[in-house]
């Protein structure tokens, strides 16, 4: 659970090229492994390193380089945190469309190398959608870019794609060059209870040929959506399962989405929907978007599935008691196990099945937070597929000495 | 300028031979040499080599055997589409063995539930695009070749298009692959669920111009069709005026489905060619089409309309039908075909400036055009900065030649200098292997070569394409040279 908090690191660059000069000094020297850090909001996430090395924070290193809000852009260096970002960027009413839990610690640079996304990557993308460039430096203290400032570019290797999810073992990002998007006039959420998991199914269908276009499509089971009323401050009701249905744009066609959902959705169910309050819908993204960090249970998981394979895992998740938030219309779904999973053993027989369940559909299980002692156990990225080899290519072409938050990734490079 | 004559010392021995045509059939194969000038550039014509055979697998074994035994014999292979690409990604140095994966186009599967759909590598784009009409979905990387190019090809070079503007690119659409690695393993990366643990090896992928190996299969997003249009023509009597409407729908926070440019020189040979009824005395026309709710296109169309009245526009006109729109589209997407009426050869060059840098690098266009006394005529994907000056010439003339390799030059390294690139949907091939090192340091380009040598450590596959190195064994360093082109000229 610790954080590593800014002040007690080792090393907190101000500059790129004083943390290329750095890592340089550290690879003909000393050759420490090097921890880059952000906010510390993802520590927990990866095999922990069994060898002490020393901690670069890049909190310091969180200047704006460029914005042409006109052009639609913005670089900046990696350690600005989100909230600092948005805020910067909502003056020229544009944003970074992903929701990031923690947003006031979160580093951008955080969030490259973790992937982290939220509710809204149906409609409006992930990192791997935002990012049109970046600077990075890799073990040896070498400064490096790839892409550029513009918002199209196939000027060699896309390096920024490889290092988006890469947990900071390939290189340590400095500066990043993204894609904005302007703030839509309107947000609006339809909150529809299910008296069972398995209703959301026909409704999930439906969308598909949907006249709207949801920019978020979630399934929350009972305790899930518990944690997000209760996290909203709005006293939504709650069921055996909720779907959340959210859409943006401007206010006349927000309003007709929401109507035109409401109606479809009552074709093939009959309860109440919720169209939630103008005022209260900020509130309700950001308990959403803090789900993935809402509760201290003992394990937390992102599973990565077919869409249409959504409902049945999350059934199967909230039998053994797990809180979830499904990014229905992506496939993409977190879940914390419930508090009684005390020991490894009893969150291996929840993470085990449900993991398998996962890969039956060529997906996939990560455990995203756990006690560092059962992550071999656990097994925190799951199978190892022949892709696994080419992954391990890059990290032996671009880290040979494995000096780069060793074993994070592979737990064994 | 003219076909190489096959290298005295070519591997393709007698031998090698007989095995290429065991494994791909006596109907799959071609090594005669008139054959073979069809496959000695793809729509880069400025640099020609023949291959010293071309085989048409038809699965993924076969290319598998081919590039074992390429392997075996040290020789030289090169993946190809259609051959559409433009910048000479499928120019085979070297000669060798080309696999062409035209004959592998089928569409293996479609999900609309899950919203993927899994192809062959030759299948042609428009096809997957037209086999789901009716269905409510389309797969939104467009090119203007659609009718030709392959999906193989689009992932190897990352293509765009013009809707590519509000929708991404090739990359924002593929969720997996597989690979034929240039040692012969085959791996599938990604696939139809989104957030693969680990490295986004389809991310790195797409794009690689054919230098990570040969993709052979490849899972694509499903994209939801808009339920409405509104296509609209603003007609402009200033190419300034042109280019800073652009600048200013963008400022305004606007993202269209697509907003395109097309100068006079091109709307003349379009004119000529489509009979659409553009005004010839027009110095550009913008081609802006909005898509979405058809609650919401309406509101959008008007705030784009009062930009473009504001910015000096002599006249916007809205497609009133869809018949009416998809001839405007077919004169822009075929605006290239159409050129051919303006001179016997063209090259399309393909650089991207920050979007609000627009009117400055069209005006330095205009001043390269009189300075090398070459004509040259526009149309491209405005709203991304992607810009497409066409320079006419006649490739007879050497000079012709030597003073449209300088302009386009020229033309890109002021993209470079206003913040761009050098290719927005092209790629690098080896067209503009000599503008690497103005773009990329030593060191990029290095950790790049890094990477490639990874995956292509015998540096076979593709050989000398994309970096300025000599694509061996990962001891080389970084040559300032310009191999393919030099190798033509």
């Amino acid at each position: 659970m610790s954080l590593a908090p800014a002040a007690e690191s080792d090393f907190q660059p101000s500059t790129q090229e004083e943390l290329s000069r750095w890592l340089a000094d550290n690879s003909t020297g000393p050759a420490r492994p090097v921890f880059a850090v952000g906010g510390g909001t993802s520590t927990q996430f990866g095999y922990p390193s069994t060898v002490a090395g020393q901690t670069v924070s890049t909190t310091r290193l969180d200047r704006v380089i460029d914005y042409p809000a006109r052009d639609m852009t913005v670089t900046v260096e990696a350690g600005i945190t989100i909230e600092r970002l948005q805020q910067l960027l909502a003056t020229e009413r544009q944003r970074l469309p992903i929701d990031i839990p923690e947003a006031d610690w979160a580093t951008l640079g955080g969030v490259l190398a973790t992937n982290a996304s939220g509710s809204r990557r149906l409609g409006l993308g992930t990192m791997r959608d935002a990012v049109i460039g970046l600077s990075a430096v890799d073990a040896e203290g070498r400064l490096f870019k790839s892409g550029g400032r513009v918002v199209k570019n196939v000027a060699g290797y896309d390096l920024c794609k490889m290092l988006i999810g890469s947990l900071g073992t390939l290189a340590v990002v400095s500066q990043i060059t993204l894609k904005l998007r302007p703030i839509p006039e309107r947000s609006a959420i339809l909150w529809v209870p299910l008296s069972a998991i398995g209703e959301a199914e026909p409704i999930l269908e439906r969308l598909t040929s949907s006249a709207t276009r949801p920019v978020a499509i979630d399934l929350l089971d009972r305790r899930g959506a518990e944690l997000v009323s209760a996290k909203s401050r709005l006293s939504l009701p709650v069921n055996a399962a909720v779907l959340v249905v959210g859409v943006e744009g401007g206010v006349r066609d927000t309003d007709w989405q929401l109507r035109t959902v409401q109606d479809e959705i009552r074709r093939v169910q009959s309860g109440e929907s919720h169209a939630v309050e103008a005022g209260e819908v900020d509130n309700l993204w950001s308990a959403l978007t803090e789900f993935p960090v809402a509760i201290e249970g003992p394990v937390t998981f992102k599973a990565s599935l077919l869409p249409s394979r959504t409902v049945a895992f999350v059934e199967q998740s909230a039998r053994f008691g797990c809180a979830i938030q499904a990014h229905a219309g992506s496939g993409i779904v977190t879940g914390h196990l419930p508090g009684s999973a005390e020991t490894v053993e009893s969150a291996q027989a929840i993470i085990r099945p449900v993991r398998q369940a996962a890969e039956a559909c060529g997906g996939s299980l990560v455990v995203m937070r756990c006690d560092d002692d059962w992550k071999a156990t656990l097994n925190v990225f799951g199978r190892s597929t022949p892709a696994t080899d080419l992954m391990r290519t890059l990290k032996t072409q671009l880290d040979p000495r494995g000096l780069l938050n060793p074993r994070r990734l592979f737990g064994d490079m | 300028m003219h076909p190489s004559t096959t290298p005295a010392d070519s591997k393709i021995t007698p031998q090698v031979l007989a095995r290429l045509v065991e494994i791909v059939g006596v109907g799959g194969i071609l090594s005669a040499r008139e054959e073979l000038v069809v496959y000695e550039c793809d729509g880069y014509t400025i640099e020609k080599n023949t291959p010293d055979v071309v085989v048409f697998p038809i699965s993924t074994a076969q290319v598998v055997e081919i590039v074992k035994l390429c392997n075996q014999h040290q020789i030289p292979f090169v993946p190809r589409g259609a051959g559409t690409s433009l910048a000479g990604g499928c120019l085979p140095i070297g000669g060798g063995v080309m696999i062409a994966l035209t004959r592998m186009k089928k569409i293996l599967e479609v999900n609309l539930r899950d919203r993927y759909a899994v192809v062959e590598p030759g299948l042609v784009n428009v096809h997957l695009t037209n086999h789901l009409k009716g269905t409510g979905y389309h797969y939104a990387p467009d090119p203007s070749s659609q009718g030709a190019c392959t999906i193989g090809g689009n992932f190897a070079t990352n293509s765009g298009g013009p809707h590519t503007l509000k929708y991404g690119v090739t990359v924002n659409h593929v969720l997996g692959a597989e690979m034929v690695l240039p040692d012969g393993r085959v791996v599938e990366i990604g696939g139809p669920c989104e957030d693969s643990p680990g490295y986004d090896l389809p991310g790195l992928f797409v794009g690689n111009e054919g230098t990570f190996g040969v993709c052979t299969r490849i899972t694509v997003r499903l994209t939801r069709d808009p339920a409405a249009y509104r296509t609209m023509l603003g007609i402009f009597n200033s190419i300034q005026d042109a280019t800073q409407t652009i600048s200013n729908i963008i400022g305004a926070g606007i993202v269209p489905a697509a907003l395109e440019l097309m100068d006079q020189g091109i709307i003349e040979a379009v004119e000529a060619a489509f009979h659409f009824g553009f005004p010839l005395d027009a110095a550009a026309v913008l081609l802006i089409e909005v898509d979405g709710l058809e609650v919401a296109v309406d509101d959008e169309a008007r705030q784009i309309i009062d930009i473009c009245n504001q910015t000096g526009a002599r006249e916007v006109r809205t497609a009133n039908s869809p018949k009416e729109r998809l001839l405007l589209w077919k004169c822009r997407k075929q605006a290239f075909g159409a050129i051919g009426r303006l001179s016997p050869s063209y090259c399309t060059q393909d650089g991207v400036v920050p979007r609000t840098k627009l009117p400055e690098i069209l005006a330095f266009i205009i001043a390269m055009s009189e300075k090398h006394a070459i004509r040259i005529v526009n149309v491209f994907h405005a709203g991304d900065g992607n810009i497409h000056p066409i320079l006419l010439f006649d490739e007879r003339d050497a000079d012709q030649v030597r003073r449209v390799l300088a302009a386009s030059d020229a033309i890109l390294e002021k993209c470079i200098e206003l913040g761009g690139s050098v290719t927005g949907e092209h790629g690098i091939g080896v067209e503009k292997i000599n503008l690497m090192n103005k773009l990329f340091s030593e060191i990029d380009l290095a950790v790049m070569a890094q990477v490639r040598d990874g995956y292509n450590p015998s540096g076979l596959c593709s050989p000398r394409k994309m970096l300025p190195t000599a694509g061996a064994c990962g001891m080389e360093h970084i040559e300032r040279s310009t191999p393919g082109r030099r190798a033509a000229l």
